[in-house]
């Protein structure tokens, strides 16, 4: 009679429930289900949208303040105080807390406590610290318990002095790795050695060591899970730098300023072959003789989140002091050239893929720096934290600030987080879910 | 349009055009009329405007990018007054002042045996004046955000018997790191200042320092000297040790000279040497006979401190109860060669 389109409740109901069960009947496999027929035309979705409910809808209209994480909002920034030479530990916290999948696995509520005492565990105090940095509140949070814990946790950072952060990092992902015992996502029977906790996904990736010896050209690999590349940097005494000619300047975007270092610079150092001398002879298996050997280094797996460290505080038997030369990093980074499977086809001739392919497997894109200020014996650490997609926000303990671009790729740098920018699924296919971190 | 009557070979350019145009059309007008759709149910069923953000709160979490201003408007340097609760001792400290604080509490700082050992010779041997000297000893501490006067009013109320400095001056922990103090953690400096200024049988079995007396209250200097010809032959009584031993009865008068030297830090009377091998001499067990000048600088000490300890033990024996010497008598006579 009013001639509109009227919408009724069971109908629709009914609708759904024979939709979903024609789609049970299309799929052949499930994995082509949820690939392929997530929306097919005539047959509605597998997955559809979530839709109010009457008395959701009267819950909302009586409360109408919303939050919503948009561009322009604080929510998910938020200061931390310095609790007595602790902005070491205040930049770590916030790279940890504004990595992606990180924040997801978090918010998301996915941690399942098995310490015997609630208070002790590092994994919860990092659930609860979450919670309070994307609470919206303006006040800064005081992260005192973080800071009982670790000092409880791992005793060789106890103790009031200033500290280096890239050592409590490392201390920081290894107690939480510890106390993620609860958290065995996925089939764990796989490999009685690997553990599959949050920390080891996201973090570990492998790093391969090839001895090459020089005789019989026998090659002995060996693979080392690490949470970090620690990369030695020119000007430093132990380092030898052959600076190779740049061929591939712009590789990954970076400016190529003849006498600026490049993080690729530096990255392509660390994998080059390394000729060990003479006093170093190993015994090769292959030849049963101790001969001389290069030693290479590649990646063999990518972590989803990647840490690099510059090496700047230098305690050789010489001197002890921090190098300050500027090295130039990019927003985005593919880490194809530094593969061991790109080092394979390299020696086995194949033609070097360019590296704007479309493989974005290895491709990374920069979220957060952590900058150190002054000398080795005494400085203050800060961080440029990316949120909200592209824009940027340095955090010196309780102060937040908007930054720009530019002022976090001309920042020193020592440590820098990149995170993978295509996740994919563990399945045996390896089929790719072009999910965009960011 | 009847398609299937016509073939498009016979049809000229116009007509093309007009049938491309309305397959476009077509095409757009369902797209429209989805869209139409959607947003007439979102509308009928309510939903339509429910994930607007609703003014107040844009304006509360509007990020804020003015200079002298951090994102939500607010100055720099104004969050000197935060307090939290320290977890280990459950007193409110001020923010700032909240990792020098914990240091001391759970007993890991360079100055906290050095203050903890103060405390025990103070509370033993001046019961008088032992409220002033421990508030002395916590004006310097500094790590207090409350006046002087509260802290005198505090002082007893807050000795929790658990607490790490409590136990410093008490019992013999069996392997119990939460509350003993593990060797492993103190710095080499800590270690030397309290292995030099308190007593230092080393435990091997656990790694921690029994902070107790070298004197056994339980056997006497007689028993002592028969057993110990008996294990290291006649010729083993230590001259040095002999003569201290003598003066087991010692009066107080000397016992005011012997806690100012115990209270000061103590590091002149060790060596030059000692810094340089402070590590090596302490990890390889103290008291394995080490013959040089340091242990035996050190053992002088030891012996000192022994009849002060003597008093000590007399006194903390009241406190708690006796346990059985045994276990120690081995290790005093690894100590002393």
């Amino acid at each position: 009679m009013c001639k509109d389109y009227v919408y009724d409740k069971d109908i629709e109901q009914i609708a759904k429930e024979e939709q979903g069960e024609a789609l049970k009947l299309q799929a052949t496999t499930s994995t082509e289900v949820s690939h392929q027929q997530c929306s097919v035309p005539g047959l509605g979705e597998k997955y559809p949208t979530w839709e109010t409910t009457k008395p959701e809808l009267e819950l909302l209209g009586h409360n109408p303040r919303r939050r919503r994480i948009t561009s322009s909002f604080t929510i998910g920034l938020r200061g931390l105080i310095n609790l007595g030479n602790t902005c070491f530990m205040n930049c770590i916290v916030q790279a940890l807390t504004h990595t992606p999948i990180l924040r997801d696995f978090f918010l998301s509520d996915r941690h399942r406590c098995e310490m015997p005492s609630l208070e002790l565990c590092l994994v919860c105090e990092m659930s609860s610290l979450f919670r309070e940095l994307y609470s919206g509140n303006p006040s800064p949070h005081v992260p005192y318990k973080l800071l009982h814990l670790v000092w409880i946790h791992a005793r060789h950072l106890a103790g009031y002095r200033q500290q280096d952060a890239h050592e409590f990092l490392i201390a920081a992902l290894d107690v939480l790795h510890r106390h993620c015992k609860g958290d065995d996502v996925g089939k764990a029977a796989n490999n009685p050695n690997h553990c599959n906790c949050i920390i080891d996904q996201i973090f570990t990736g492998g790093l391969q060591s090839d001895v090459t010896c020089q005789a019989c050209h026998g090659v002995s690999t060996t693979i080392d899970p690490c949470w970090d590349i620690s990369l030695d940097l020119p000007g430093s005494c132990t380092s030898f730098w052959p600076m190779s000619p740049a061929r591939e300047s712009s590789v990954n975007g970076e400016s190529h300023i003849p006498g600026i270092t490049t993080l690729t610079d530096c990255l392509r150092r660390f994998t080059r072959p390394e000729h060990l001398g003479s006093s170093a002879k190993i015994k090769c298996s292959s030849c049963q003789s101790y001969q001389e050997s290069t030693k290479q280094l590649t990646m063999k797996k990518l972590p989803v989140v990647a840490c690099f460290h510059f090496k700047r505080f230098e305690h050789s038997a010489k001197q002890r002091r921090k190098i300050t030369t500027y090295i130039s990093f990019p927003l985005e980074l593919d880490m194809t050239p530094f593969m061991a499977s790109s080092k394979e086809s390299r020696m086995n001739g194949q033609l070097q893929l360019p590296t704007n392919s479309g493989n974005n497997e290895n491709k990374y894109s920069l979220f957060a720096v952590v900058n150190h200020q002054g000398t080795l014996e005494s400085g203050h650490y800060t961080s440029f934290i990316r949120h909200h997609r592209d824009q940027w926000f340095k955090c010196d303990d309780a102060v937040i600030t908007k930054a720009s671009i530019k002022d976090v790729l001309d920042s020193e740098g020592y440590l820098l987080f990149y995170h993978k920018q295509v996740l994919e699924h563990e399945s045996e296919k390896v089929k790719e879910m072009n999910t965009q971190a960011y | 349009m009847k398609m299937e009557e016509m073939s498009l070979s016979g049809l000229d350019n116009s007509k093309l055009e007009a049938i491309a145009q309305e397959i476009y059309a077509d095409l757009v007008e369902d797209s429209c009329l989805g869209f139409c759709f959607e947003v007439h149910r979102a509308v009928k069923c309510g939903y339509f405007f429910l994930d607007d953000t609703d003014p107040d709160s844009m304006k509360d979490f509007e990020i804020v990018d003015q200079p002298g201003l951090d994102i939500f408007g607010q100055v720099f340097n104004q969050w000197k007054s935060k307090e939290c609760v320290c977890p280990n001792c459950s007193r409110s400290i001020a923010a700032s002042r909240f990792a020098p604080h914990l240091e001391k509490c759970l007993g890991m700082g360079r100055n906290s045996s050095r203050i903890a050992n103060r405390r025990i010779a103070n509370s033993n041997n001046m019961n008088k004046s032992e409220s002033d000297q421990e508030d002395n000893d916590d004006i310097n501490d500094n790590d207090w955000s409350y006046g002087s006067e509260k802290k005198a009013k505090k002082r007893k109320s807050d000795k929790n018997p658990n607490s790490p400095r409590r136990s410093k001056s008490l019992k013999h922990k069996n392997g119990n790191n939460s509350t003993g103090i593990s060797y492993e953690t103190l710095g080499p400096e800590e270690l030397r200042s309290l292995l030099t200024t308190s007593f230092s049988a080393l435990s091997r079995s656990n790694n921690s320092v029994p902070i107790r007396s070298l004197r056994c209250p339980q056997h006497t200097d007689e028993q002592r000297r028969t057993v110990r010809i008996y294990f290291l032959g006649p010729s083993a009584v230590l001259p040095e040790v002999e003569s201290s031993l003598d003066n087991d009865s010692f009066d107080m008068t000397d016992s005011q000279a012997l806690i100012s030297r115990l209270q000061w830090d103590g590091s002149s009377d060790l060596s030059p040497s000692d810094s340089g091998s402070s590590k090596t001499s302490e990890n390889q067990g103290w008291g394995l006979g080490t013959n040089s000048s340091e242990s035996r600088k050190t053992k002088k000490k030891k012996s000192h401190l022994s009849l002060v300890g003597t008093a000590s033990g007399l006194g903390s024996n009241k406190k708690k109860k006796p346990k059985p010497p045994a276990p120690p008598t081995p290790s005093i006579y690894d100590d002393i060669n």
